[in-house]
């Protein structure tokens, strides 16, 4: 526990990270409801309600957008953080073993990352049903779905960066996946001739998991698949991670 | 005689180039050892290997009595080391990089924070963060950081770098009181006045060898005596000295001669032969080797032998 709470420090204090990662995740949904719920009031007759299914279904999408780089910034620096900074010698020499340096890094990214985007889907949540209006309220099922989507897409990219950014620098890890992330994987899920290859998709699986109604979810993918696809991933990524650490000099 | 570090025909090898060429060390508990060598000799890969930052290419090493790296946690439990210069998390405050690492060691370390910043005399601003630090501060927060571990040992790698001669001095009595607490403190360094002031022994390594071993005074007062000579006449010494065979070796120092003698020859019958030859003398000083000259001399001896 002891560990993990270090590791939860190490990120708190960085200021630059906490802000963008804040404004990636809470804030981006905060404005763009700010945003509609000014376009409603000043003009209701052009502009609809900000809540209700629909506009969940918005805040969902960005939330899962912009809270992935919010997750893959975070996963990177607790993944390199300890190397680049010239502290990860110091640790091992108080006799730790590596592999319990390189794991204690997920519980201490997500215990940093999962407040913020707990928040960020509470706003999206909240302003669905208290501006609904008119609009639809969205159902416990349309909610528990867009929760399990942004849980999945976020969290496995938390991961992936943490076991990425065992190899490189963290702005590598960034750069490489929020490239896969927005471009690569999207590009690999349209090419039909992939078949069901394509399952194997971290982001096809994780869009299993969006709501019903996106109509996103390109590749059929049962719940089990894609439960134990993001789980292939992500033993993947930290296995390989663990390995790199354990076998480089410190 | 209790050791805290013993190796045995230790090699680290980085493709070809041996860095660290099977070096048999014995560091006996309590004292502060040297570790003594120029600049790319091997300390830091050395030190590196014997903390399990890096695997040894083959050999034997036992800290605290435990093989390495079998029984490495309990061993290293009890060790504080700063490795190549001392580093942190920039923006996180002394303290905060103090309870980082504690975190990772037993229960009682972080209730060490508080008294290891005080014993480094950086109680003051250890709320700040160690970017506003400069290098002495930094050092001295290395240190407090191995005093989390009470350490039984303390394997600092060049430790006075970088600090004016006020933090050596403070770096200097901090080792000494570590000694004196029964600790033992094994410090690299390239410098060698400060081993000679800090230490009671010595290793001179070069190459990745250990070339030398043993007690400071001991390492430089071996060899052949040396004398220190003053007289009125320089030229005729050196004609009469020329022919005494126990005199190994006469060199011209400024208004002076250095002589080495040997086979018991005494700074007494010097004397008498000067005296004699009526040559009047002023002065006639035994001379104490320095670790320098013993450290260039068997470094260089090692280059001769290339």
């Amino acid at each position: 526990m002891n560990l993990i709470a270090a590791e939860v420090l190490k990120l708190r204090r960085r200021r630059g990270l906490m802000a963008w990662s804040a404004l990636l995740t809470v804030g981006a949904v905060l404005i763009a409801e700010i945003i509609i719920v000014t376009l409603h009031a000043v003009n209701p007759d052009h502009h609809g309600p900000a809540g209700g299914k629909t506009n969940l279904e918005n805040y969902v999408f960005l939330l899962a957008g912009l809270g992935n780089v919010a997750a893959i910034l975070i996963g990177s620096t607790a993944g390199t953080q300890d190397v680049s900074n010239g502290v990860f010698r110091d640790l091992v020499v108080t006799g730790r073993k590596r592999r319990t340096l390189f794991y204690v890094r997920v519980p201490g990214a997500l215990l940093v990352f999962l407040p913020m985007l707990a928040v960020g889907l509470a706003v999206a949540i909240g302003g669905a049903y208290a501006f609904a209006g008119t609009n639809e309220s969205p159902s416990t099922s349309y909610v528990l779905h867009s929760i399990a989507y942004v849980l999945a897409i976020t969290v496995i990219d938390v991961v992936l960066a943490i076991g990425l950014a065992a190899f490189v620098s963290s702005r590598i890890v960034v750069g490489v996946l929020i490239a896969w992330n927005a471009i690569v994987s999207h590009l690999l899920i349209a090419i039909g001739a992939l078949g069901g290859a394509r399952k194997l998709i971290d982001v096809a699986a994780a869009e299993h998991f969006a709501p019903a109604s996106s109509g996103n979810s390109r590749v059929a993918v049962t719940g089990a698949t894609a439960v134990l696809v993001l789980i292939v991933w992500a033993a993947v990524a930290l296995t390989a991670g663990r390995w790199w650490t354990q076998r480089r000099d410190a | 005689m209790e050791t805290v570090i013993e190796t045995r025909a230790l090699t680290k090898r980085f493709g070809s180039r041996a860095a660290v060429d099977g070096v048999n060390l014995v560091v006996p508990a309590g004292v502060a050892f040297g570790f003594l060598g120029p600049n790319g000799a091997g300390k830091t890969t050395m030190i590196r290997t014997l903390l399990g930052l890096t695997k040894a290419s083959s050999g034997q090493v036992s800290l605290l009595g435990l093989p390495q790296p079998a029984k490495r946690r309990e061993a290293l439990a009890r060790v504080g080391a700063i490795v190549e210069e001392p580093r942190f998390h920039p923006h996180l405050t002394g303290r905060e990089n103090l309870k980082i690492v504690a975190a990772a060691r037993d229960h009682a370390a972080a209730g060490r924070i508080d008294e290891s910043l005080a014993r480094v005399g950086l109680a003051q601003r250890a709320g700040d963060r160690v970017k506003t630090y400069s290098l002495g501060m930094r050092q001295r927060l290395g240190i407090a950081r191995c005093l989390l571990a009470d350490p039984q040992l303390l394997i600092l790698d060049e430790p006075m770098n970088g600090l004016d001669p006020a933090g050596i001095l403070e770096m200097r009595h901090l080792i000494r009181a570590f000694v004196d607490e029964g600790r033992t403190v094994f410090l690299s360094s390239h410098l060698l006045d400060e081993v000679e002031k800090t230490c009671d022994q010595v290793a001179i390594v070069d190459l990745g060898r250990v070339i030398l071993q043993g007690n400071v005074a001991d390492i430089a007062s071996s060899g052949d005596p040396t004398l220190l000579l003053e007289v009125d006449d320089l030229a005729k010494a050196r004609t009469v000295l020329a022919a005494e065979t126990r005199i190994t070796k006469i060199e011209d120092e400024a208004r002076e001669l250095r002589l080495t003698l040997a086979d018991g020859l005494s700074p007494a019958e010097v004397n008498r032969v000067l005296v004699e030859a009526g040559i009047a003398v002023s002065r006639l000083e035994p001379a104490r080797a320095t670790l320098e000259e013993k450290f260039l001399a068997v470094t260089s001896r090692l280059e001769g032998n290339e």
